[in-house]
């Protein structure tokens, strides 16, 4: 399982790339969106692959170095003023900065084939080159914004579309490398801070959250999933938890968009009652449980980055409550992206050991909220 | 771990693990040693698996019988099953049959398309959707009703619809 955990390898090639040459994007999550009491941001992504290519794992000699040339090419001419970087010309450290914000995945970072990424320098827009799919573009907003997301996405879509045979037919649509994506090739995904929901606030045990597991059940019938945003199932680190769509044949895009949509507002809804009726029948608990998470961070000389994020997620409840006033919701979503291994160490431009990082964490989540 | 052979203290490449009645014993060889005891050759055992992902030597396993494969990347679809990943594009013709069938299995029934076109057209259920046809019944109606200012009008717009359908993407994409 996949989690921000100070114990978790670099990439390989670790230190032995020199780096320096990556120039990064704005963090897109330092603003706000609708619903960001509860939404922190939405996302979507479409897999494309070429005719005339294979996928990855068929790819003849040459032939991954020959798709990536012309793609890099293709994208400087549509979207001229993204900036694009060949994964392999970036440091261990870099490739973990870009995973951590989302614009690669953890594989594109890992891998060690010729592979690319271009990106928007507002960070709301990312296209990974042979990736598992040729192309794999990602939008993503504050908030919940879905319908300014499918605008963006099927911008570049269609751009990239005028100047490339995409591999497609009407019968399966857009084929992709994973049956799982055929078709459509769309992912929608919202992320959502649910700790009225996760059980946290009553104090129950990890196991014991039924309102999620109710949550699975629904979006299953609904051709849906919801996971932690490390792919946990059921209590999710800092109670992030993100639901997407698994149904890629016979939906419309539209129709997918709008079924997302409708269970994220059912959730929404759920988890603002749940945690107005916790005020109403025990006020004093959770301001303890939010003032605690402040004292903490405010004070802790070490801290990992699960402690971390759950003391945040504590935090984020707070402000959203309007029991803390002194730090607002965008400072605690950069935090928690700034305090992550990688970026830890691309901002000290050294390695540092898990130690040492716990330490220049709980210094720059200290420094940030005093500051504030 | 590094070994000698039993028999003649040359550097071992072969390391055997035999398990007879319980007990456990390990035999380091070197090659020409190994040769000689007719220990099974490994190599060989890897040349037959590589060759098994040899697109030239795929359809001639399990002595001679058929096995169907891409033309294009020689994957068979028991090897598509082991990794789910496909190797082409292809394959989705070639295998139809057990596509179509794994297809509707993730998708809720369906492995029918409904969606847009590269080009910008419409697919409902996996048939190209002709976009001009409800103003073509519009067209009709207002024949039919003797409006020919919102006839020429339509006429005009399936016109446009038709010329932008069948515009090279290219020049689409310039005019955006």
């Amino acid at each position: 399982m996949a989690r921000p955990d100070d114990q978790a390898p670099l990439f390989p090639g670790d230190g032995d790339a020199a780096g320096g040459t990556l120039r990064l994007p704005d963090l897109f999550m330092l603003r706000t969106g609708p619903e960001s009491d509860v939404v922190v941001s939405s996302r979507m992504r479409l897999a494309r692959n070429l005719d005339g290519f294979h996928f990855k794992p068929r790819f003849m000699e040459g032939e991954c170095e020959r798709l990536e040339v012309h793609l890099r090419e293709v994208l400087r001419e549509s979207e001229p003023s993204n900036r694009y970087h060949g994964l392999h010309d970036l440091s261990a450290t870099e490739r973990k900065v870009l995973f951590e914000r989302h614009l690669v995945s953890r594989e594109h970072a890992a891998d060690e084939h010729p592979r690319g990424v271009s990106f928007s320098a507002d960070g709301t827009s990312s296209i990974m080159v042979n990736e598992e799919d040729h192309l794999r573009l990602q939008v993503f907003a504050p908030g919940l914004d879905l319908e300014h997301l499918d605008r963006a996405v099927n911008g570049i879509d269609d751009r990239i579309a005028g100047r490339v045979t995409y591999s497609f037919d009407p019968r399966f649509g857009y084929r992709t490398a994973c049956p799982t994506n055929t078709g459509t090739g769309l992912r929608v995904s919202v992320m959502l801070h649910l700790p009225a929901l996760s059980g946290r606030l009553e104090g129950r045990p990890r196991g014991a959250e039924q309102d999620v597991v109710r949550l699975q059940n629904a979006a299953q019938q609904l051709g849906q999933t919801i996971r932690g945003l490390y792919g946990e199932s059921s209590r999710a680190d800092g109670d992030f938890y993100q639901i997407s769509n698994q149904v890629t044949l016979g939906r419309r895009p539209e129709q997918t968009l709008e079924d997302v949509g409708k269970l994220v507002r059912m959730t929404l809804d759920w988890e603002r009652r749940n945690r107005d009726a916790h005020l109403e029948r025990n006020r004093t608990r959770i301001e303890d449980h939010v003032w605690r998470a402040w004292a903490v961070l405010t004070h802790a000389r070490r801290m990992t980055s699960t402690e971390a994020l759950t003391l945040l997620s504590a935090l984020r409840l707070g402000v959203c409550l309007g029991i803390v006033d002194a730090v607002d919701v965008p400072t605690l979503q950069g935090l928690m992206v700034d305090m992550r291994p990688g970026h830890l160490q691309y901002q000290a431009e050294a390695e540092l050991t898990a130690e040492r990082r716990d330490e220049v964490r709980a210094d720059l989540i200290r420094g940030k909220l005093l500051a504030t | 771990m590094f070994h000698t052979c039993d028999r003649c203290e040359s550097p071992a490449t072969f390391h055997l693990t035999e398990i007879k009645g319980g007990t456990k014993t390990e035999r380091h060889l070197c090659e020409d040693c190994a040769k000689v005891l007719q220990v099974p050759q490994a190599n060989k055992e890897l040349q037959t698996l590589l060759k098994s992902f040899d697109p030239s030597q795929v359809g001639r396993q399990k002595g001679g019988k058929s096995v169907k494969a891409c033309p294009d990347c020689g994957m068979t679809y028991a090897e598509f099953r082991q990794n789910g990943r496909f190797g082409c594009p292809k394959d989705y013709e070639v295998f139809e049959k057990e596509v179509v069938a794994l297809l509707e299995r993730i998708h809720n029934g369906v492995s029918r398309y409904s969606g847009k076109t590269p080009e910008g057209g419409q697919v409902e259920d996996g048939e190209l959707v002709d976009e001009t046809s409800e103003v073509r019944a519009r067209l009709a109606q207002a024949v039919a009703s003797e409006d020919y200012e919102e006839a020429a009008r339509l006429r005009d717009e399936i016109r446009r619809m038709t010329a932008a359908r069948s515009a090279p993407p290219a020049g689409e994409a310039e005019a955006e």
